[in-house]
């Protein structure tokens, strides 16, 4: 309790005093997850919907897949991130591991699935007649896509929520990748697991008191909007 | 307008589920499209609003060929068999329908009241559509496609899903509603009492393909065959090679014109009359008995006049 107690002053202090170190880990940690979740954003709702709204061969088998790398552990996506990247890879030429965005790149590919999985189930749970409705009424299909991402949006808020959680938490994918090397690509997770490695129980405490608060403020602001909306 | 198919058909998997080489909606005029479940009615509508691709032939509102493009649907209203709405108020629903037809601002107002205030649910418009009952939510639903004031209006099983005095109220209020607004209306019901109430032409869709079109007076009474009539709800009655069709309700007590011997096999008492339930030559067959009459016979001869009784050869 001693340790979760200073942690909590020291979390304090550091935030009070505005240091610089922890300033520039938490900038860092919220660009590198944050372009992540964007990026995941961009590419997992549309897809997510079009996975929910289209019959193809091959749907169950690609929802499958879906389903199961919402719940891959970050290390194994990083590995295999690192094993693409790494200099004798075969994306080695990109010169991108041990750097932002090979964090980044990693941390997609966790919030991928979680963002297209949300998104599929809160577009499913749309009435199946509602796309048919908009068009009998001569909505165009952008105006219906996007009249049908308004009435899921409170899942595609969870999904968004869901993928910038499952990244911000993360360690392994960040630190397999990322090298956690100071000053360039340590973030605020793997910052905590080397100050908890050099018995710095307070310092990691006081990181991960500011990791929680962080991850607090940008869901609280995504519930307010999802709720809002809902009103 | 006027709605016109020609040579029309509709495959789904391969199978041709829809077969029609002509059928007219007339202008002005509201045709009750009947027929059992699976039998094409909704996708004959989805065909009109061009929801669905056809494989062959036209269909013509007005003249136009139908394409799934503003035009085309800008001459029809489509209320679908179960009311579903976007979020928000019922007011909301109402002006995005409008919205999404171009209607100006103040034209929209009116147009969403004039239409709430005819379906009776003007009382309704701040409250979330998401939260109407199911005889709110048709009414709702009627006056969403009403308000459009399109040429042609689509109702698909508008009744489905009300209790019994929701049903019958709108039952009755429909027909005064649908009268208001004159357009060319198409409703889609397998239930008979319903098509006989509220349209005056009459089309018999049976396993996708049209067995009887025109007057409801002319289909009902003459239905051109043993299929259709067991639809319109004739008792069939097997007689040599062929059957006698027997209208509903048609059946009395007693001798007369056509006369059937009624093995009784239930006696269903409602207080204020009763129902003899049975079988004549195998066939289920109902007939009202009277108060007071005998109800312990195991056999009764019933009778249907000679101009309830339609014969077909085998």
């Amino acid at each position: 309790m001693d340790a979760l107690w200073e942690g909590f002053q020291e979390a304090v202090r550091l935030i009070v005093r505005g240091d610089a170190g922890l300033r520039e880990v938490a900038w860092r940690t919220i660009v590198v997850s944050g372009s992540a979740t964007l990026l995941a954003m961009a590419a997992g709702v549309p897809t997510g919907y079009g996975l929910a709204r289209g019959r193809f061969p091959g749907r169950t088998l690609v929802l499958s897949a879906v389903n199961t790398g919402m719940g891959m552990p970050p290390v194994v996506v990083g590995l295999i991130v690192w094993l693409f990247l790494v200099r004798s890879g075969p994306l080695g030429d990109l010169e991108l591991i041990y750097t932002k965005r090979a964090m980044v790149v990693a941390q997609f590919l966790i919030a991928v699935p979680l963002v297209i999985g949300f998104t599929a189930a809160a577009v499913q749970a749309l009435p199946a007649e509602l796309p048919d409705l908009l068009a009998a009424l001569g909505a165009g299909r952008l105006r219906t896509l996007w009249l049908l991402a308004r009435e899921a949006q409170l899942g595609i808020l969870a999904a968004v929520m869901a993928g910038f959680g499952g990244v911000i938490s993360e360690v392994g994918a960040s630190m397999t990748v990322g090298g956690n090397i100071q000053g360039d690509t340590r973030v605020l997770t793997t910052a905590i697991v080397t100050e908890t490695s050099r018995g710095e129980n307070a310092n990691a405490m006081a990181l991960g008191i500011v990791l929680l608060v962080m991850a607090f403020a940008v869901n609280l602001l995504l519930t307010a909007v999802q709720q809002r909306r809902r009103r | 307008m006027e709605v016109r198919i020609d040579g029309l058909r509709f495959l789904r998997r391969g199978d041709c589920v829809l077969d029609v080489p002509k059928l007219v909606f007339a202008s002005g005029r509201t045709t009750a499209l009947v027929g059992p479940n699976g039998a094409g009615k909704s996708t004959l509508l989805r065909l009109i609003v061009a929801l669905e691709r056809l494989d062959a032939g036209t269909i013509r509102i007005g003249g136009e060929q139908v394409r799934p493009d503003r035009r085309t649907r800008g001459h029809v209203a489509f209320a679908f068999q179960r009311a579903v709405f976007v979020g928000g108020s019922v007011w909301h629903n109402l002006d995005l329908a409008l919205r999404l037809r171009g209607v100006p601002g103040d034209e929209r107002r009116k147009r969403a009241a004039g239409a709430a205030a005819a379906c009776g649910v003007d009382h309704l418009l701040d409250r979330p559509a998401h939260q109407l009952s199911g005889g709110e939510a048709q009414r709702v639903n009627l006056a969403r496609a009403l308000s459009l004031r399109a040429p042609v209006t689509l109702l698909d099983e508008p009744l489905s899903g009300l209790d019994a005095p929701a049903r019958r109220q709108l039952l009755h209020d429909l027909p005064g509603i649908l009268r208001a607004f004159a357009t060319t209306t198409i409703i889609v019901t397998h239930d008979r009492d319903e098509a006989l109430r509220l349209a005056g032409d009459l089309v018999v869709l049976i396993g996708g393909r049209v067995h009887a079109a025109g007057a409801r007076a002319d289909v009902f009474g003459n239905p051109p065959d043993a299929e259709c009539a067991a639809f319109l709800g004739y008792t069939l009655i097997p007689d040599g090679g062929g059957v006698l069709a027997v209208a509903p309700r048609a059946l009395r007590i007693g001798p007369g014109e056509v006369t059937f011997n009624l093995t009784v096999e239930e006696l269903l008492d409602f207080g204020m009359r009763r129902e003899v339930w049975g079988r004549i030559a195998g066939v289920p067959a109902t007939v009202s008995l009277p108060m007071g009459e005998n109800d312990n016979a195991g056999r009764l001869t019933v009778s249907a006049p000679e101009r309830a009784v339609r014969r077909y050869c085998g």
